[in-house]
């Protein structure tokens, strides 16, 4: 079959993960494995006064307990990933008495059975001297930390605000969300002969073996992370974790492979989450619509032990065509553990409250919100005047209210009932993502079995990335798409990037292209008995210049070795080539979103319709369109998955997803899957996606921009803009729940 | 978790009499089971697997009173035709329940002993007379959204989540119980405690005692029921508000009336106030709505869980219009 660019070729990875044939991290198997269990901490702050593991030691099979009393080794330094480190924070548990947020973990125990260890983990009592801790923004005694290099000002907002014929002035709240993979957190590592081998679900297998060469003191090389499947990671499983260090050390000390899985509840302190957001949006118009102030200001939650922040004004910013913008940024400390990348980490919970303000404008205009969003497009980068490397937003709003029937909503509050009497209520937003890249290399290697072999330590979260990086390939070399394999990762492999920023497909990709073309520029040498004029490639035949073909499979048979294979390091081109040699090394190294000429972004337009029981009040998510410009859509049947799979996050969000805080002791409270609500199926109509193609070479060489993530951003603010069109009320929070709606 | 043998009797004697031994806790479907031990939330040292006894399972919907054996399972009997025509509220509060995985390996014995979903119940860590008795209500200053009206107290504040225990509360419902020394029958009115000083004693269930069956009062008015219920998400989430409404009616007059509330109390909660608001009149939105308000008179809301007294009256409006068309 043509497996070429374009073609929606069938998962690669789809038959093993639906027959249990595929190995996540916990099903490797170790000779020899010794049980891991975690005591986190009851209390969200202060000292541990006295931890008693006497009874968890008289545990039969109990072979380890490490406290902070214990673990005295002395490890590298390895920093938090927001300051050029890859730990998924800088704290690093039992290396003293201090907790320093609830779940903490404080003690873990290793035995030769999970029972064994986890029996004894109930056993061990700690006893702490408890200080006042909060673990909420809007807890009272917050002050807010202002990040003035974050500042966004052109023109002067406040006066044009201050100005303007129509305004919105309104405040909007996102709580703290936890990802919530089905794959647990997970990590088995054996020491042999000094080298490491770790198996854990992993979206930065680079990333994680230079941070646990670093912590170990031992090179590189000695780090073998495998990491070939992921059950969903959503940003989770980017960084290193502090449990994979301390479960690599007791393997080191025991001797022996050692397993922890970490229990869902502690998934919910041990790794990081989506901080809350508190969103401040002013926009000021003219009568007709022509935006003439901007202002958002966004407060991120944050934590004590880390300063983190995911600004998703600079994106706002860039949103709208208007003379006058200014963003401000900041933070509130808390104590929680600290919090990190989530799909779409700035943009989900930033949208809410910006694409909500642009419709409270459209309905204080009296104007349609389409209309009003098409009206305030920007020729150029509103901020800095960059030119878009593409933007096909307008295109996706014509089309997507096409295929959502837009033109049939009567824009009157409650105007629309089902034939069964619900409310109906139909609502829109903008959804946009950065187009990021970042330096990535990869082989390709074509043999005399006609196969093509792709190797690149990139990541496939469940999102296609075997399939799509495979196809770039095959598109060079015209291999069917049957002989085509692809591994990924694994730490051995050619280096990739962090599977973050929905950079994957463009990144990868472009360094898979790379080799490919260098490969396939081999072949016809080799076909040409060194001289390539007038050679090409079709249909899987190599053409000479008198019109004869020879099987791509016999040309690479005669070449010595039987097969060609080629490496590529790619990178983009704002990248020095010491920030590529960094980034390939483990390092993390973005360009762009914007660079020195351009803007790069993906955009789309969401559209949903909800129902509303007119006595109860419940809502239910009818219907949602999706029409996205991502540049070139390498396979539409893997892009639709993540585009329409981050559009039933985004329905989640408006209505379902918060991480409750317990505030009188600073704890998340529903930490498990029936307290902590996702979709189901039932709580999904139908989903429409489509996408526009666009010819977009300057974000990477194979056109492709970030498709991940976007489908997510917009989707809340659409829904909450339908509950209001159906409703009247408006609600600035989410989720949006029937008590908001009575 | 902790140490504990497995045992499978090969009958119900020989179940009743490996049950009377201290530290044995019985296992159905498991559903609840296996989560209470993995959490550390019930620690027998000894598991009597009851799930394969024969004739535990049957379902008998002919004759004056309808019994389950206490191992039928949730899916099947929500299959049941007989009673998917003439009970629709006992099938409704099934089918609406857990999901359909659940509900192909929970039995309506184990069911109606489910425990509380609090989530301070659950971690296993935060203060909870119901765990550690005498360590605290966490939910008393905590968050309480989801914490019950009724039957509650400063010790517990914890929501009994059963759909079908709802529902069997609207009728005139018993519990068999078999132990070594014999049978006897509770009503289940009387099953299940309010939550006094020891939130920790949620049923009269002693140890060594096996449920046998429920067993139901067959009744016209179970033709003209409805079980609804309101959650935050549309499928595998407990109740906000729930209500069973059985109705018998002359014309669009109401002769007799049964309500029961989930979600908002301490344990299956009947709604004498709601009954008799419907009792004797002709049913009409309006008075639907002062029967749902009467249902709520006496709920003592907390913080957050204010809005279940507003949602609650309409649930049970609702649920009271939608049964009357049963008729
Ligand atoms: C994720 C999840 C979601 C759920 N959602 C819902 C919901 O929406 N609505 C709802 O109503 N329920 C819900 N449930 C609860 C579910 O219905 C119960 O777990 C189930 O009915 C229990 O039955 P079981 O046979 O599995 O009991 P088991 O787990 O085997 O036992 C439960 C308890 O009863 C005891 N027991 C069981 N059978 C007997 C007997 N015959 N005699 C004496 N003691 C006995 C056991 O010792 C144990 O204490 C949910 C459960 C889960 C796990």
């Amino acid at each position: 079959m043509d497996g070429s660019i374009g073609i929606p070729v069938v998962r690669r990875d789809a038959a093993a993960k639906a027959s249990g044939a595929a190995q996540y991290a916990a099903d490797f198997p170790h000779a020899g494995t010794a049980y891991a269990a975690l005591v986190t901490s009851k209390v969200a702050r202060g000292r541990i006064t006295a931890i008693d593991t006497m009874a968890a030691e008289a545990v039969p099979g109990v072979q380890m307990v490490l406290t902070h009393h214990s673990l005295n080794e002395g490890l590298g330094k390895e920093t938090f990933a927001m300051k050029g480190g890859h730990m998924q924070s800088s704290f690093m548990p039992l290396t003293s008495d201090e907790v320093h947020y609830a779940g903490q973990i404080v003690c873990l125990l290793i035995a030769d059975t999970q029972e064994a260890a986890e029996q004894a983990a109930g056993l061990v009592a700690v006893e702490y001297a408890t200080e006042h801790a909060s673990a909420a923004m809007d807890d009272p005694g917050h002050e807010e930390e202002p990040m003035e290099k974050k500042a966004i000002d052109v023109g002067d907002a406040l006066a044009a605000f201050a100005a303007a014929d129509v305004s919105v002035d309104a405040t909007y709240l996102t709580p703290a969300q936890h990802h919530n993979p089905i794959e647990l957190y997970a990590a088995t590592c054996a020491w042999r002969d000094g080298k490491l081998l770790v198996n854990t679900p992993s979206q930065w297998v680079k990333g994680k073996q230079a941070a646990l060469a670093e912590i170990f003191g031992i090179p590189m090389e000695d780090v073998h992370i495998e990491s070939p499947y992921i059950g969903g990671g959503f940003g989770s499983k980017a960084t290193l974790l502090a449990h994979t260090v301390l479960v690599a050390m007791a393997a080191r000390r025991l001797g022996r492979p050692v397993k922890l899985v970490v229990p869902r509840e502690a998934m919910f302190t041990v790794g990081s989450f989506r901080p809350a957001t508190r969103s401040r949006v002013r926009l000021g118009a003219k009568k007709d619509g022509t935006l003439t102030a901007v202002l958002h200001d966004e407060v991120g939650q944050s934590a004590v032990i880390d300063h983190v922040a995911f600004p998703a004004t600079e994106v706002t910013a860039r949103m709208y065509a208007s003379p006058n913008i200014r963003t401000r940024q900041a933070t509130i400390a808390t104590d929680v553990n600290t919090p990190g990348f989530q799909r779409a980490p700035a943009e989900a919970p930033g949208f809410f409250g910006f694409e909500s303000a642009v419709d409270e404008l459209a309905i204080k205009l009296g104007m349609d919100p389409v209309e009003l969003r098409v009206r305030n497009e920007p020729e150029r980068d509103p901020v800095k005047g960059l030119a878009w490397s593409s933007r096909s937003l307008v295109p996706c709003f014509r089309r997507g209210a096409e295929l959502f029937g837009w033109s049939k909503r009567n824009p009157e509050v409650g105007s629309m009932t089902t034939p069964d009497g619900l409310l109906i209520g139909m609502g829109c937003a903008t959804a946009t993502y950065p187009s990021a890249m970042a330096p990535s290399s990869a082989r390709v290697r074509l043999s005399a079995d006609g196969t093509c072999v792709v190797y690149c330590g990139a990541h496939d979260l469940g999102t296609g990335a075997y399939t799509v990086l495979g196809q770039v390939a095959a598109d060079v070399l015209g291999v069917p798409d049957e002989l085509v394999r692809v591994h990924l990762g694994d730490s051995t492999l050619p280096s990739g990037p962090v599977a973050g920023g929905s950079i994957t497909t463009g990144s990868s990709g472009a360094a898979v292209h790379m080799a490919a073309l260098a490969v396939r520029d081999r072949l016809l040498a080799a076909a040409g008995d060194g001289n390539p004029a007038g050679w090409s490639l079709a249909g899987g035949q190599v053409i000479g210049p008198d019109g004869h073909g020879r099987p791509v499979a016999e040309v690479v048979g005669a070449v010595t070795g039987g097969v060609i294979e080629e490496t590529a390091d790619w990178k983009p081109d704002a990248l020095s080539d010491d920030q590529m040699r960094a980034g390939l090394a483990g390092g993390m190294a973005f360009a762009g979103p914007t660079t020195e000429k351009h803007a790069s972004y993906s955009f789309g337009a969401q559209f949903a319709e909800v129902h509303v029981d007119p006595l109860l009040r419940t809502v239910r998510v009818a219907r949602m369109v999706g029409v996205f410009a991502c540049g070139r859509i390498i396979n539409p049947r893997t892009a639709r998955s993540n585009l329409a799979g981050g559009m039933v996050w985004g329905a989640s969000f408006a209505l379902l997803e918060e991480s409750q805080v317990d505030r009188p002791r600073a704890r998340f409270a529903n930490t498990d899957l029936a307290g902590y609500h996702i979709s189901t199926n039932a709580d999904i109509g139908e989903v429409v996606v489509e996408t526009i193609h666009e010819d977009d070479l300057v974000v990477n060489p194979i056109g492709a921009k970030a498709v991940g993530e976007i489908g997510i951003v917009g989707m809340n603010a659409a829904i909450a803009n339908a509950v209001y069109h159906a409703t009247g009320t408006r609600v600035r929070k989410t989720p949006i729940l029937v008590e908001d709606l009575l | 978790m902790q140490p504990f043998t497995y045992l499978r009797p090969a009958s119900l004697d020989e179940a009743l009499h490996a049950a009377s031994e201290p530290g044995t806790s019985v296992l159905a479907g498991g559903t609840t089971m296996v989560d209470l031990m993995r959490g550390g939330l019930a620690w027998p040292t000894r598991l009597l697997d009851i799930s394969h006894l024969p004739g535990l399972a049957d379902v008998q919907t002919d004759g004056p009173v309808l019994r389950f054996g206490a191992l039928a399972r949730m899916a099947d009997v929500a299959e049941n035709e007989t009673l998917q025509r003439a009970y629709p509220a006992l099938v409704e509060s099934l089918q609406l329940a857990a999901s359909q995985q659940l509900r192909n390996a929970a039995t309506l014995g184990g069911n109606i002993l489910q425990r509380t979903r609090c989530p301070y119940f659950r971690n296993g860590v935060s203060d909870c007379n119901k765990r550690v008795p005498g360590s605290g209500c966490s939910a008393v200053d905590g968050e309480d959204r989801e914490m019950a009206l009724f039957g509650t107290s400063e010790s517990c504040l914890a929501n009994y989540p059963g759909d079908w225990g709802t529902a069997l509360a609207a009728f005139d419902t018993a519990v068999e119980l078999r132990s070594a020394a014999g049978l006897r029958t509770v009503k289940f009115s009387e099953f299940h405690l309010p939550y006094g000083e020891d939130p920790a004693a949620e049923t009269v269930l002693r140890p060594g005692e096996i449920v046998t069956a429920i067993t139901v009062r067959a009744t016209p008015a179970g033709r003209a029921s409805t079980y609804l219920k309101v959650r935050d998400r549309q499928s595998y989430a407990y109740a906000l508000v729930s209500a069973a409404v059985a109705l018998e009616m002359e014309g669009d007059m109401v002769t007799s009336a049964r309500v029961s509330l989930g979600g908002v109390a301490s344990k299956p909660w009947r709604s004498p106030e709601a009954e008799a608001a419907l009792t004797g009149r002709r049913l009409s939105e309006a008075v639907s709505l002062e029967a749902g308000e009467a249902a709520f008179k006496g709920a003592k809301p907390r913080r957050q869980n204010a809005f279940k007294i507003e949602l609650g009256r309409r649930v049970v409006a609702r649920a009271a219009l939608t049964a009357a068309k049963r008729i």
